[in-house]
């Protein structure tokens, strides 16, 4: 296999790929990235096996083959070479990379070992703006959970909901839902919120077709495919935790609201609760640590209903009200011990639920 | 203002009180045929060790952590109680209230022993030794046991003297005696020197706290790392700057077993786990107390021992939820691969139960039936309510009933 292609471009493919390894591979071989070249393209893939991003770029071919070379000596010899043409090229066991003089040379990988992947299916795949699909995976990876115990809440949990693409995820503190608009979705599974994340620096573009089988996700454009298994088990039945109807709303502006908690969160770490009594004409903001101190405030807002005390953490409400991208917000609540519902004034396409801190 | 030659504080202003023979001690009070026999409380499976032998025992080289039967061995008419922990609770429920009367500034190191501040009694008492016998003196007229106490001016120092003072005794360090005190004893008396770094001190000729002093600070850091070496150096050197931290009366609590024969089987451990889990959080109920952080303790059949925790976002009392992260922690062990010979759980991390709480979105159900439990429990005894997976063999996929 021997290969000519610009610096920079083979960089992007090498490295891309090379975010779906894991730092500490269950296996050597996965420390590797699978490098095929046929007809006049070069396909990179990286896998954790949980993971797999398949990256393609088209090069000048000078001959065929597949070989795996490891994956962060590889992209980072390739990134340290002078700008311009690089040569990289498998034979004997050995992995030469060279481009302007200096010449690099690693041992190859047996392509033998490497695990047989299967093929990314994009056959039933609903296509969606790039841009907006990031958005809202930013707005809902905030409310999954990051611990191994319960593996069903480190997923986004997808499903097709009135013509639209659905995303859901709760850490059981909070609840994140997202409608994404989308041609003809029909599908259903739990993606790991880890893989999401990737998304954007992987293969995330203008356009991005999302399918969701049985076993695997996958998000394609023209940058490459990312295919993340699914996680097992099934989620919360999160349509009962939302409640039909709310007797409060409170309406405040979003940047007063942000400030006012950036200041209570200076006293309120450590699972300190942030105290808001809603009455009308706004909101009494409060944090008081034992020990420490306080700190207090009236935020103007508009506020229907009955007057009231509700605590949240700090962390969990800046996340909902940051998610959150309008200028008004609404919190509607029952009563304290009752989950509070953060939504934008205008849109309704996305929804944060929140428990509160019993006092 | 106080004459000039009286200051207002004490230099030993650190007590460290400690039970003798705590758990012994406690059946005596119920069982006077006791008195002056070589007793110890423990477990009476094969495997048990001792949890507390009396100075009778003693002599015959029986001390706590010794396997039973090597206990048994050395001392062929050794009386052996069952240990009663509710009744050590109780008890040391008093020790500490008389602490209190005292000071508030009590540390509990576990139930039989703790720090004392006594620095703000210097208007009350003359000299620490006089507060240190008051101490001790109350706790045998009102509780009937006998306690011994160390002061210094540091808890090491203080740790130390009380274990010198040892039985029903008191011991003062004063201040400016501290170094002399230390750098006699063993280096293996200090706290953060377990067994590798005992031996790592031993290859370079480092036997007393003295020789560890007598190094240079670099080298040491160099030999064990930044944090240890450092700390170890400081500790030699008498600087111990830690104060008496109250308000941390039960820092962690939890439950373990010794089996008679090692497991080997997931299925039996699973369930171990689950009755565990379920004692746990019945204490924890009990106490009024949420945990932070649940710990797995493992000890394969070659007693290497292993422990893995977590931590969750919110803290936690529930029997469900503690069993199902330890059963998440027992996979990061070797269990499965290896025998195992103990197992325990414990929750660290201690918070009231009436603290603000962050509430979660799908416990109502599980709290409300675990808290009807608890109270069955803790009005008819433990063996009240058991789960259904814990009443027969088999059919136990480690997973809770009526979990989803």
């Amino acid at each position: 296999m021997r290969i000519r292609a610009e610096r920079d471009d083979l960089v992007d493919v090498l490295s891309r790929a090379g975010r779906a390894v894991g730092a500490r591979a269950a296996l050597p071989i996965l420390q590797g990235l699978l490098i095929e070249v046929s007809g006049k393209t070069m396909r990179v893939t990286g896998t954790d096996l949980d993971v797999t991003v398949r990256t393609e770029l088209e090069v000048e071919v000078l001959s065929g083959g597949t070989t795996v070379a490891p994956a962060r000596l590889a992209t980072e010899a390739v990134r340290k070479l002078p700008p311009g043409a690089v040569t990289f090229q498998a034979e004997a066991g050995e992995i030469e990379i060279s481009g302007g003089g200096p010449v690099f040379r690693f041992r190859e990988f047996s392509a033998a070992d490497y695990p047989k992947l299967s093929e990314p299916v994009l056959k039933a795949a609903v296509a969606v703006d790039g841009a907006a699909f990031a958005d809202a995976i930013g707005q809902v990876s905030v409310a999954a959970s990051t611990d191994d115990a319960r593996p069903v809440l480190t997923g986004v949990f997808f499903e097709a909901e009135g013509g639209k693409l659905r995303m859901v995820s709760t850490d059981s503190y909070r609840l994140a839902v997202r409608d994404v608009p989308a041609v003809e979705a029909s599908l259903s599974g739990l993606v790991p919120v880890r893989a999401l994340k990737e998304l954007t620096r992987t293969v995330s573009a203008g356009k991005l077709r999302v399918a969701v089988g049985d076993r695997e996700a996958a998000f394609a454009s023209d940058r490459g495919v990312l295919t993340a298994r699914l996680i097992e088990g099934s989620f919360p039945n999160y349509r009962s935790l939302i409640p039909a109807s709310y007797p409060n709303r409170l309406r405040i502006a979003r940047q007063a609201l942000l400030e006012a908690i950036d200041r209570a969160s200076l006293v309120a770490e450590d699972h300190i609760p942030i105290r808001i009594t809603l009455q009308k004409g706004g909101i009494e903001l409060s944090v008081t640590r034992q020990d420490v101190g306080g700190e207090t405030e009236h935020v103007e807002a508009e506020y229907s209903g009955e007057e009231m005390t509700i605590a949240f953490n700090s962390k969990y409400l800046n996340d909902g009200v940051s998610a959150i991208d309008e200028d008004t917000i609404v919190l509607d609540v029952l009563d304290p011990l009752k989950p509070g519902v953060l939504r934008g004034g205008e849109g309704d396409d996305f929804l944060y639920l929140l428990m509160p801190v019993r006092l | 203002m106080g004459p000039m030659n009286r200051p207002r504080t004490f230099a030993e202003r650190i007590a460290h009180v400690d039970m003798d023979a705590f758990f012994v001690e406690v059946e005596r009070l119920r069982r006077p045929d006791l008195k002056g026999r070589a007793v110890v409380v423990g477990g009476a499976g094969p495997r048990s060790v001792v949890a507390s032998a009396s100075y009778e025992a003693r002599r015959y080289g029986v001390h706590s952590a010794m396997p039973m039967i090597q206990a048994r061995r050395l001392c062929p008419h050794l009386v052996v109680v069952v240990p009663d922990h509710a009744e050590y609770q109780a008890v040391s429920a008093e020790v500490f209230s008389v602490f209190a009367e005292f000071t508030p500034l009590v540390e509990a190191v576990s139930v039989d022993e703790a720090f004392l501040d006594i620095a703000g009694l210097r208007r009350h008492a003359a000299t620490p030794a006089e507060v240190g016998e008051r101490i001790r003196r109350t706790i045998r007229l009102r509780l009937g046991l006998p306690s011994s106490v160390g002061l210094g001016t540091t808890k090491l120092v203080a740790k130390m003297a009380s274990r010198d003072a040892k039985p029903d005794g008191l011991l003062l360090v004063a201040a400016g005696g501290e170094i002399e005190y230390l750098h006699r004893k063993p280096v293996r008396a200090l706290w953060g020197v377990g067994e590798a770094t005992h031996a790592r001190l031993e290859e370079i000729g480092v036997v007393t706290i003295g020789d560890l002093a007598a190094l240079p600070r670099d080298a040491l850091i160099r030999r064990l790392g930044g944090a240890l070496g450092g700390h170890l150096a400081d500790l030699a050197a008498g600087i111990d700057p830690r104060p008496v931290a109250p308000g941390e009366e039960t820092r962690s609590i939890s439950v373990e077993e010794t089996y008679d024969t090692d497991l080997s089987d997931l299925g039996r451990m699973r369930r171990e786990l689950l009755a565990q889990a379920d004692r746990l959080a019945a204490r924890l109920h009990h106490e009024r107390l949420l945990a932070a952080t649940v710990h797995l303790k493992v000890r394969y059949g070659d007693f290497t021992t292993v422990t893995r925790s977590h931590t969750f976002s919110a803290p936690v009392a529930t029997a469900r939820d503690l069993y199902r992260t330890t059963l998440a922690l027992l996979e990061r062990t070797d269990a499965a691969v290896r025998p195992v010979r103990l197992l325990g759980i414990g929750a660290s991390g201690l918070v009231a139960a009436d603290a603000p709480r962050q509430l979660v979105l799908t416990e109502g159900a599980w709290v409300e039936v675990e808290r009807a439990i608890a109270n069955v429990r803790d009005r008819f005894g433990h063996s009240a309510v058991d789960r259904a997976s814990l009443t027969g063999e088999g059919g136990d996929d480690g997973r809770l009933p009526g979990s989803p």
